[in-house]
């Protein structure tokens, strides 16, 4: 099959897996496999498709006969080097989620919930992301985004009988809706104007917009961005996220964070690399989306320093690692006119941390869900060595912890590394970008202490469960995709030019010829070292493999040195002064944990109390039949019966006149007849 | 030949510099007559030698010490002294920010995983001075790398040495002049492990080959921060031949080792939010430089 057929063959199988799965949903784990198999088939089809695509360039799938006259519009997906970037990521985490789902969503908590309300939905889901990401017709492009809000607004209201749920699932669905209500108004001024919505007809109007009347284009481009960033989660914007976060089950929670915000930043950069030429406008929006980022990473990472429920937490680190990646994109986008090199660079590590962030915080949601699934409980108060019973578990999340906070030798350090490089260098043209840099170096650090805040708190530490709870591993299929995106995240830790490479060609064929400079005067020809050449001379470098042989020939060394004295190892139990406490009385709670810094920060996540709308209340009267209706009736016919109820009891004289009355009657009746 | 000297510099010099403060400054300070200057060395010998007493069997703990050895040894091995790094064409500056971030977390892990409380409020901390303190290194170097227009550290340390001191780099180095003392663990900023109060804070589990593993682990740090502020901060004395070039660097490390010791024997113990409020001040100090930086000052 060639490579449109292979596409088209896997949105169909998706969709008959959709129709299928609610059929067999009463069979949970049968359900469970069968949308997996189905999701991992389509999935190593759509990434066939985008390997395609990134090595011999963009794949078209022509459907001309769904065509909307009205608009000028007709069907077809493209998949170029951009979308096959998100499309890879996607069909990995999808993978991986509903792999993770089978046995997560059996856990006790979810058994009173139909799962017709999950495995269809997920799949529809997956179809509207492969869509949104190889559509290249703005009112299709809408369609499918809004397909895909509805989906996982489902999803998010998964576990619906709960209050918390809800609202979070309203916050979401009343967010989204603004952010693409500004992308509809956007394209509803651009059409005007172009009278297509084709993405290449489009960019001729924003040239023309951009000469003849800049306000409608800086309007246009300001109305689009903010759509994008209530879907990437980044603040103010992105509220909703921790709730959501934190209501969805816990795979969607690990798809959502992994892909679902991911196509905020793709939607940013389709306006700025597809729908709009490179400009003086380009700079100033780069800058402004910089500022964004640096704000919600700053912002978001120190609340998440403040939260005690694990989900809360990596929700609220969402928002800050999305900062990352804008933080990057802006300041390609702000630096292209400038030095190319450098902005291909910055360009590069914004993807490459949207990929990363992809694998680690997927693989972390994997986790924590597991922690929930085993323990039944949230609160990392409650939780405690869980890697005495979960180990796999356990060094999946320290690998995702430590590629979170971007320790050398994971993927996170690779992508932070050449954003602070970008930024700082970047700030030799753009001095606000320096302390952009700083600000995001520095919330590294951050973004370190509280997980490991995590780890200590969840999986480290004494083991502390409910006798209730299992002391074994999750099953096997909860933990291969846990493994798996641990292998990534080291993967691409150790040999960061592998993936460069594809993110290099994705960027470089996106922009015209004259800002795409070589690969190796960007980042230097050697295959396992990286040499960023900015400057001319090697201007940064990071070489994993050499350091990290140096770093286990110190490790050699520092075990060498430990075993010299030849000590002898004895178990005793904790020293508290020489008095005996039991283990609840001396515990260290979460909370108190980092207590100075954060009263500190306490009030940098001010939480703005949802509005309250008034409602015509003649409205809400007449919706309420028990008010005037249910609850009158009863009332009347409560009366009535209390007289009727006086007349049989009380005194027995009063009933004997009410015989003899009866009697009487009666006689009187049969007489006159 | 490089490994050599950066290696043996950290992991020797460490402990003699540190004898060299007890017998030259702080016994001198005290009016007594102090331990000999190998002291040091007599005291991490005798630990390795030492039961090592395990309160958790986590393999966390077993290794940490280890680790945060390593890490600070890799990170000597990215710093300038004298002569350019053995690793320095495959480092910068960011990926020795992270060595040395590691070494404090695998201090952190320890106190959590003992889970005494003196441990955990100890290792609470060491969290919260690490992230005051370490944006001062940061804004330092990243100070040096606007004016040498390079990350790579030995460019910054030649950078300063061809066109001389500049007012952003003398107000860089002072702030981290300012640092150095809680970077490396002294009163009046050593609240983390805090002996008197806390019992060591995140060490207070620890015994034996460990604690020697973490106490050579300080020892070396003190010698790689001191070189950053020597190699990449003050100008003189890099342009000799090797020997000589060495010698300077020495001279320079021990000086402000000197200097570290003597404000670490004449001051008390520091609150951790009084600490805070102080690194704010450097911070701030730090941001001008940086501004002074941009305008190519």
């Amino acid at each position: 099959m060639n490579s449109s057929t292979l596409l088209l063959a896997a949105l169909i199988l998706l969709g008959v897996g959709a129709v299928i799965t609610v059929f067999i949903a009463r069979y949970r784990t049968l359900c469970g496999y069968v949308a997996f198999v189905v999701v991992l088939v389509s999935s190593v089809w759509i990434s066939l498709v985008s390997w395609t695509a990134l090595t011999t360039g963009p794949v078209t799938v022509p459907l001309n006969f769904v065509t909307i006259t009205a608009f000028n519009s007709s069907l077809e997906f493209v998949v170029n080097e951009l979308s096959a970037i998100f499309l890879l990521l996607t069909a990995f985490i999808m993978t991986c989620a509903s792999l993770f789902s089978i046995r997560y969503i059996q856990a006790p908590m979810y058994q009173r919930y139909s799962l017709t309300r999950y495995y269809p939905i997920l799949l529809l889901f997956y179809i509207s992301v492969i869509s949104v990401l190889s559509v290249h017709n703005m009112l299709f492009f809408l369609c499918f985004w809004e397909f895909m809000t509805w989906t996982s607004y489902v999803l998010v209201v998964f576990h619906w009988v709960e209050p918390e749920s809800s609202s979070a699932g309203l916050r979401y669905f009343i967010a989204a809706h603004v952010g693409t209500g500004c992308m509809v108004l956007a394209t509803i001024i651009l059409y005007s104007h172009a009278g297509m919505l084709d993405f290449s007809a489009l960019r001729d109007t924003m040239a023309q917009l951009m000469v003849s009347s800049p306000v409608t284009a800086h309007t246009v481009i300001g109305l689009f961005v903010i759509g994008f960033a209530t879907k990437a989660g980044i603040l103010p914007f992105g509220f909703w996220i921790p709730a959501a976060y934190r209501a969805a089950p816990g795979a969607f929670s690990a798809v959502m964070a992994g892909c679902l915000e991911k196509l905020g930043v793709y939607g940013v950069l389709v306006v700025f690399m597809l729908l709009t030429p490179v400009s003086r406008h380009t700079t100033v929006w780069g800058v402004w989306i910089a500022v964004l980022g640096t704000a919600s990473l700053f912002v978001a990472t120190l609340t998440a320093l403040q939260q005690t429920d694990s989900k809360h937490l990596l929700s609220f680190h969402s928002i800050g690692q999305v900062g990352y990646i804008w933080l990057g994109v802006g300041a390609g986008l702000a630096l292209l006119r400038i030095s190319p090199p450098l902005a291909v660079m910055a360009l590069v590590a914004g993807l490459f941390h949207a990929i990363n962030h992809g694998f680690f915080k997927s693989l972390l949601f994997c986790s924590a869900s597991s922690a929930v699934y085993r323990t039944g409980v949230r609160d990392m108060d409650k939780m405690g060595g869980l890697m005495y019973i979960m180990p796999v578990t356990a060094v999946s999340a320290i690998v995702g912890s430590l590629s979170i906070s971007g320790i050398p030798g994971f993927n996170g350090f690779v992508s932070k590394w050449l954003i602070f490089a970008g930024t700082i260098m970047g700030g030799l043209s753009i001095p606000s970008l320096v302390f952009m840099g700083i600000a995001a170096i520095f919330i590294s650090a951050v973004t370190l202490a509280s997980f490991v805040k995590f780890l200590g708190m969840v999986f480290l530490g004494k083991l502390e469960v409910g006798p209730e709870v299992e002391r074994r591993e999750v099953p096997v299929s909860m933990i291969i995709p846990q493994v798996a995106l641990g292998i990534f995240c080291i993967l691409f830790g150790v040999l960061p030019v592998v993936a460069i490479k594809p993110l290099y060609t994705a960027v470089s064929r996106m922009l015209p010829g004259n800002y795409a400079p070589t690969f190796a005067s960007v980042f230097g020809s050697s295959p396992l070292t990286v040499n960023l050449s900015l400057t001319g001379t090697a201007s940064g470098s990071w070489g994993p493999i050499v350091v990290l042989v140096a770093f286990a020939g110190c490790l050699a060394l520092a075990y060498f040195i430990f075993r010299m004295g030849g000590a002898q190892t004895r178990t005793v139990p904790m020293w508290l002064c020489g008095e005996e406490h039991p283990f609840a009385e001396v515990r260290y709670p979460v909370h108190s944990f980092l207590l100075p810094f954060n009263r500190l920060f306490a009030t940098i996540y001010p939480s703005i109390p949802m509005p309250r709308l008034p409602r015509p209340s003649t409205i809400l009267r007449a919706l309420n039949i028990d008010d005037w209706l249910y609850y009158p009736g009863l009332r009347l016919g409560e009366r009535i019966i209390r007289v009727l109820r006086a007349t049989h009891a009380g005194n027995s004289q009063l009933y004997m006149l009410w015989v003899i009355v009866g009697a009487a009657l009666a006689i009187i009746v049969l007489f006159t007849m | 030949m490089t490994f050599v000297l950066n290696l043996g510099l950290a992991l020797l010099g460490g402990p003699l510099l540190a004898g060299v403060v007890r017998k030259m400054v702080k016994a001198r300070v005290h009016s007594r007559q102090g331990p000999p200057i190998i002291q040091p060395f007599y005291d991490l010998f005798k630990l390795l030698g030492k039961e090592d007493l395990e309160s958790s069997p986590s393999l966390v703990l077993r290794y940490a010490p280890m680790v945060a050895l390593a890490a600070i040894l890799a990170a000597a091995l990215l710093t300038p002294m004298g002569v350019r790094p053995p690793l320095g064409g495959h480092g910068d500056m960011i990926v020795f920010t992270y060595f040395i971030t590691i070494a404090a977390v695998m201090v952190i892990f320890a106190g959590l995983v003992s889970a005494s409380p003196y441990s955990m409020m100890g290792a609470g901390r060491e969290i919260m001075m690490h992230l005051v303190v370490e944006p001062v290194l940061i804004i330092c170097l990243v100070i040096a790398a606007i004016k040498s227009g390079s990350l790579v550290m030995w460019d910054m340390a030649a950078w300063n040495y061809v066109n001389g001191p500049s007012i952003s780099m003398i107000v860089g180095g002072v702030a981290l002049l300012l640092a150095l003392q809680a970077q490396i663990g002294k009163i009046p900023f050593d609240i983390a492990e805090a002996e008197t109060e806390i019992m060591g804070g995140p060490l207070v589990e620890l015994s034996g080959p460990k604690l020697a593993l973490f106490e050579w682990a300080f020892f070396a740090r003190q010698i790689v921060y001191a070189s950053v502020l020597a190699a990449i901060f003050i100008p003189w004395g890099t342009g000799f031949a090797l020997p000589w070039n060495i010698g300077a660097h020495l001279l320079k490390i021990t000086v402000i080792i000197l200097l570290v010791g003597l404000i670490d024997v004449v001051n008390p113990r520091l609150r951790i939010d009084q600490a805070m409020s102080y690194f704010f001040g450097v911070v701030f100090v730090a941001l001008v430089g940086m501004a002074f930086a941009l305008i190519g000052a």
